[in-house]
């Protein structure tokens, strides 16, 4: 095992690497797949680390999917994945509100379908979902009424964003006895091509200016969703890799975590941006800086086929 | 004069700050009015102080009215104020990109019809105001058609505001090259009882978010406000005085442009928070300290009248 950080991973460094862990935790968008489309190879390589033994969960900021969904969309291209293996920040928010703030009463939902989904599957209501364009006048908005069961408000990506949900928002959590739970702050969806469009950190943010309160956040970097997937699955940090395009969620959370951290460069983060907080040698900034990086996850393959 | 900072304003000491100053520029949300009512006694006080001899500006981060809204507005409330002494941002932010960005090209604004009509009376075409819900899917909106000839992003207040107008938004501001104006970075702004809905600072956020690029704000504390109106009347700072009710933005104006400053107590900072920037000692928050504070502008009255 290389002994200095961000290590190209290639040759008999992979092989490794593969030795000295059992575990693996891929984050998905720019990792596995762009968009609808998997990264070429990607399917090869997850498929065939489960056959060699190893153990392969998926971890992922995205709250548009429920797990059901995230094992549909695998199924789909090509990757062996099971809906339990799939950690997506839909379902750990409800696991997060149901198991550990213990919630009782609705949820202010600013966010999907899934997360509608996954939170009524552990028997939480949710208000506000879907469309909610402005009417009348500033008055209205300050006036507009609010439900008394609601006793969390919810941000994850939410496409009906708008003004509205912004002030409802607001007179929410107003009151300091309401819950504040953001799914995760990934400014940016990477999506085919290179393409980007805005991520839930952005409606995250704008809601925590108006409120003047931080939300809770469940996705990476907090290590949350590790907890998950150590309750679930007892893993052994020791001997788990985590696998992601982004430096300041999915290596933090390794780094965070006590696992090793392999960046692949087919996303979000660049290599050079790893190397700055590396020669930074600022002790904020080396829980950024990767074990070890790859062009592709697909670099992998000779080592696994072999 | 008080030597001490954060004097309340009674007695005799009212009488010495009038006989100091020449000038006074105003707040107007939560300073002279709330919402549609002016703050009792507040047009006596403004007509007084004119007839007085000052001269009075109202100068504003409320990006929803022209100058001549503000003057209808003002004469409906009984504040004797022409149309060119009010300054607010969306004034002001036709100036900027007029005179000192030289913009040659549109704007696309997240904004609402006075941004778009001070922009049109300054000669700039807008596009992208009113409604704009989501439409397709995430490749569509990654797809979304630019107009080749939009040379800046402007961010005030909207209604409107929706992950659509986030998405265009993000696309314009990733040319370098394409300007990043933010009317005000205001949280919050008040209504009439104590109410208050979010403000265009939680929006400019957003958009900041987003693109990775901090905008060039032209609202309070930035002082390009208080250049605008030394332009045009060429006033003297020291023989001037502002009055607000935000230390972050009109306090801290006044004190950057070397102004008096007095605080009123009918808006959105509490005295407490004032004594705690006095408190601290940390030079970033003595320009938030204001020289002078009253609970309601209307404490002038009697040193006018009489």
């Amino acid at each position: 095992m290389a002994v200095s950080k961000c290590s190209r991973l290639s040759g008999p460094l992979i092989q490794e690497l593969l030795d000295s862990v059992d575990n693996f935790l891929f984050d998905c968008d720019g990792v596995i797949w762009r968009g609808d489309q998997a990264i070429p190879g990607a399917s090869e390589v997850t498929n065939l680390l489960k056959k060699n033994g190893k153990r392969v969960f998926f971890v992922t900021n995205n709250s548009t999917k429920t797990r059901e969904m995230y094992a549909e969309k695998m199924a789909k291209l090509g990757f062996q994945a099971k809906t339990e293996e799939v950690f997506g920040t839909a379902y750990c928010s409800a696991v997060y509100l149901k198991n550990i703030a213990k919630l009782d009463g609705k949820v202010y939902l600013i966010g999907g379908n899934a997360l509608s989904k996954e939170l009524q599957k552990v028997g939480i209501q949710t208000v506000g979902s879907g469309p909610d364009p402005v009417s009348g006048g500033q008055s209205d908005w300050a006036d507009v009424p609010l439900d008394p069961e609601v006793k969390a408000v919810v941000v994850g990506f939410d496409e009906h964003f708008s003004y509205m949900k912004l002030s409802k928002a607001l007179k929410y959590l107003d009151n300091p006895d309401c819950l504040f739970v953001g799914t995760n702050t990934d400014t940016r969806l990477p999506l085919e091509g290179g393409r980007v469009v805005p991520g839930t950190g952005c409606l995250v943010r704008a809601v925590e200016t108006a409120a003047q309160r931080k939300a809770q956040i469940i996705g990476k970097p907090s290590h949350f969703m590790f907890d998950c997937v150590v309750s679930e699955y007892g893993i052994d940090p020791a001997r788990t890799v985590m696998v992601g395009d982004r430096l300041d969620t999915d290596i933090l959370l390794g780094s965070s975590c006590g696992l090793k951290t392999v960046l692949t460069l087919t996303g979000v983060s660049h290599l050079i941006e790893a190397t700055a907080h590396q020669e930074s040698h600022c002790p904020e900034r080396t829980g950024m800086v990767p074990d070890y990086y790859v062009e592709t996850i697909a670099d992998l393959l000779p080592a696994l086929q072999g």
